[in-house]
């Protein structure tokens, strides 16, 4: 039988977690799902705060000297990973938003100088389009 | 002089009375100039408040005056981006023919008019790229944006190879040939390298007749306490390195085509 260890950093990591889940259980009420998995997620940490033994013998069973480290290896891979991933959909949203806003932009292109009262340009086709005029 | 058509691609943002000094001033040299057809191909980055289609007008007689705009600010590589498009597009061709020489301008009165009318004439003597130098054209540059502009410098030797005097000058030329090559994907200030890349890029070409013949051309910039306060700062060379890598990892390298 493995032994809690209620020391003062295992109950103020243990008050976060629960602090966060009964926010995160007023403002994302409406999303079960997320707050179920977010409920299981924290409750494996948790678990494992108050029960390091855990995370010792899985460390050492496979060979990492400190249960911590144990969590800790995955969590960074996962972390650089999902940090380089979120910049490449950042990127793409951007670029996204670019060539919508250049579409905008080049439907209500318009030629000025064929505004009302306008000294004309002898050589120049008629504007196909010419809405979007303002004269703020 | 054979008359030249010429498409000027102007990014503004914030410019306020800049630009309407700046329309007039291209505006008298090209009625001044008498030969050459200008159309301007304005784009508004987002600007608050937005340019005034009136004011545009009565600055630029003469002249035929194309104006887009951002409904949001994206950056004067877009904004660039968005006017060479727009002066690819068959709708804003004049009717002699398409367009000769394609002038990139800053909107702030910085470059000369008759700069542009130069460059686009280097254009029309057969170059395919001319690019402004500052510092053969006598401006007066500021001892800190000589050390900028030097440290830029190096950057592009060494990750182009290509030896240009003054790579980070707004003030550019391309024929139909080159700016049909110049897609711009950098929406901030990092653009200028990624042009100087393409251009690079284009100027060693393996098979003889894609290569780029690119000349440079003497110009003079106007430093202004208005144009310096809003140029580029030390700190924005860091935002163009990180702009750079972005776009080195995300942007895969296009195969070569019209857009």
């Amino acid at each position: 039988m493995m032994q809690a260890e209620v020391t003062p950093a295992a109950i103020a990591l243990v008050g976060l977690l629960a602090a966060l889940f009964l926010h995160d259980f007023v403002t994302l009420q409406r999303n079960r799902r997320l707050l179920l998995l977010q409920l299981v997620v924290f409750a494996i940490g948790g678990w494992l705060i108050v029960y390091p033994e855990v995370a010792r013998r899985l460390a050492h069973f496979v060979g990492i000297g400190r249960g911590v480290d144990f969590v800790l290896y995955p969590l960074v891979i996962w972390l650089v990973r999902e940090s380089l991933l979120s910049r490449r959909r950042r990127h793409e949203e951007q670029e996204r938003v670019t060539e919508l806003v250049r579409a905008m932009a080049a439907s209500g292109a318009h030629d000025v100088s064929s505004l009302a009262g306008a000294c004309g340009h002898s050589s120049r086709r008629a504007p196909a389009h010419s809405s979007g005029v303002s004269a703020s | 002089m054979r008359p030249v058509r010429i498409a000027v691609l102007m990014p503004a943002f914030n410019e306020e009375g800049r630009l309407a000094r700046t329309l007039a001033e291209l505006g008298a040299f090209v009625r001044g100039e008498g030969s050459s057809q200008v159309s301007v191909f304005l784009v508004d980055d987002g600007s608050s408040p937005p340019i005034d289609d009136v004011a545009v007008r009565n600055a630029s007689e003469g002249m035929r005056v194309v104006v887009a705009r951002h409904a949001v600010n994206l950056g004067q590589g877009a904004a660039l981006e968005t006017a060479r498009r727009l002066a690819l597009e068959p709708r804003w061709q004049l009717d002699d023919g398409p367009f000769e020489a394609f002038v990139t301008m800053d909107s702030d009165g910085q470059h000369q008019p008759s700069d542009v009318l130069a460059l686009a004439r280097a254009i029309a003597e057969g170059a395919d790229v001319a690019l402004g130098d500052r510092f053969a054209g006598g401006s007066a540059v500021p001892a800190s944006r000589r050390v900028l502009l030097g440290l830029a410098r190096a950057f592009e030797r060494a990750t182009t190879g290509l030896s240009l005097s003054d790579v980070h000058n707004g003030l550019r030329a391309f024929g139909p040939r080159a700016i049909a090559r110049m897609r711009i994907r950098q929406n901030r200030m990092a653009h200028a390298t990624e042009i100087s890349h393409s251009i690079s890029r284009a100027s060693a070409e393996r098979a003889k007749d894609d290569q780029l013949r690119v000349v440079e051309v003497p110009v003079s910039v106007r430093y202004t306490g208005e144009s310096l306060a809003k140029g580029q700062r030390a700190s924005g060379a860091v935002a163009i390195v990180v702009d750079l890598f972005h776009g080195f990892l995300f942007n895969p390298h296009e195969p070569r085509g019209p857009r």
